[in-house]
């Protein structure tokens, strides 16, 4: 009957004995070396859990911002720094020298609806209308003070710039980082 | 193709975190490992899925991770220095009747823990232990002293 071959090698022993009597393999100075390496981790750990609470990652003091366009006709409120896919709230006060009309009118770049994923806005426009590289939204105005919210929920990372004005007003061009 | 780097980028991630907290001693894992084992796997599957939850996003997420964990352990097995790093070496703790103070410290093992390991060896001092050391899986192995 054929035999399988075998291959077979010599016991090699681990290296550090203790009492001559069981070898532990033990390397101390790797050891040293990854304490040290743990360290470090904790300590970039703890660095970026300060960041996350001050909102570097988004959701923070640091995340919040708010800008005005040249014209003063609108301030707008928002994050800078947004997450995927978690939703957001950006929040357009309309400034008495907005009214056109008996309306507010507001533009908004495409970014804001396509890259930075505009679920909603609240209250509901009376007109949309599309051109211009964006949406012109109409809404009846009644008077001040006058908001209006678009719900954001981004479904990518990515750093995203957007446009607000009143049509025929200066325009404000602003950066929204994503992060993953 | 970006869940499936999600899952890997995940998988990878709770090895090091896994790693880095370090090994406990014991044959059992304590209710705090419990919770820090579901607590980890919890918050990683979040960000795992997001909002892919279909079955085939699934099916190749779990073949990704079974991939990326056969070629470490493949790995492992090739080389001694990817084995050190994932698992690290065997620590002496005691050695001669005397404790290594800076491994016990830093690998967080307390007298307390090699008593409770001599306790189940049918040691009934601690004197009685020749050698103990903390083995790569989190157990400690304790050597009786020759008579």
């Amino acid at each position: 009957m054929a035999m399988t071959d075998v291959k077979t090698k010599p016991v090699e022993d681990l290296g550090h004995k203790v009492d001559d009597a069981i070898s532990v393999g033990e390397d101390l100075d790797f050891q040293e070396r990854w304490w040290k390496f743990e360290n470090i981790v904790w300590s970039i750990f703890a660095v970026l859990l300060v960041m996350d609470f001050l909102g570097v990652f988004g959701r923070g003091v640091l995340a919040k911002a708010q800008a005005s366009t040249p014209d003063g006709a609108l301030l707008v409120k928002y994050e800078r720094i947004e997450r995927t896919l978690t939703p957001s709230v950006m929040r357009i006060y309309f400034q008495p020298n907005a009214a056109q009309g008996g309306t507010y009118k507001l533009y908004v770049s495409s970014s804001v609806v396509q890259e930075l994923g505009n679920q909603r806005i609240a209250p509901e426009p009376q007109i949309s209308a599309v051109g211009d590289g964006g949406y012109v939204y109409t809404f009846p105005a009644l008077g001040q003070p006058a908001s209006v919210s678009l719900s954001l929920e981004p479904a990518s990372p990515g750093i995203y710039h957007f446009t607000l004005r009143v049509p025929g007003g200066q325009s404000l061009e602003r950066t929204i980082v994503v992060v993953p | 193709m970006a869940s499936v780097i999600r899952a890997i980028f995940g998988y990878l991630f709770l090895i090091l975190m896994v790693r880095v907290v370090g090994r406990r001693p014991g044959k059992q894992i304590t209710p705090f490992e419990f919770i820090l084992i579901f607590f980890l796997g919890g918050l990683t599957l979040t960000g795992m899925v997001g909002d892919e939850v279909s079955l085939s996003s699934a099916f190749c997420q779990i073949i990704a991770v079974a991939c990326c964990h056969y070629a470490i352990v493949w790995l492992r097995t090739k080389s001694s220095r990817v084995a050190r790093l994932l698992d690290g070496t065997p620590l002496l703790l005691l050695e001669q009747g005397q404790y290594r103070e800076r491994t016990m410290q830093q690998m967080r093992v307390q007298n307390a823990d090699l008593m409770a390991m001599a306790r189940d060896q049918g040691m009934k001092t601690i004197e009685e232990i020749g050698t103990a050391v903390l083995e790569r899986n989190g157990e400690i192995s304790l050597i009786a002293k020759e008579k």
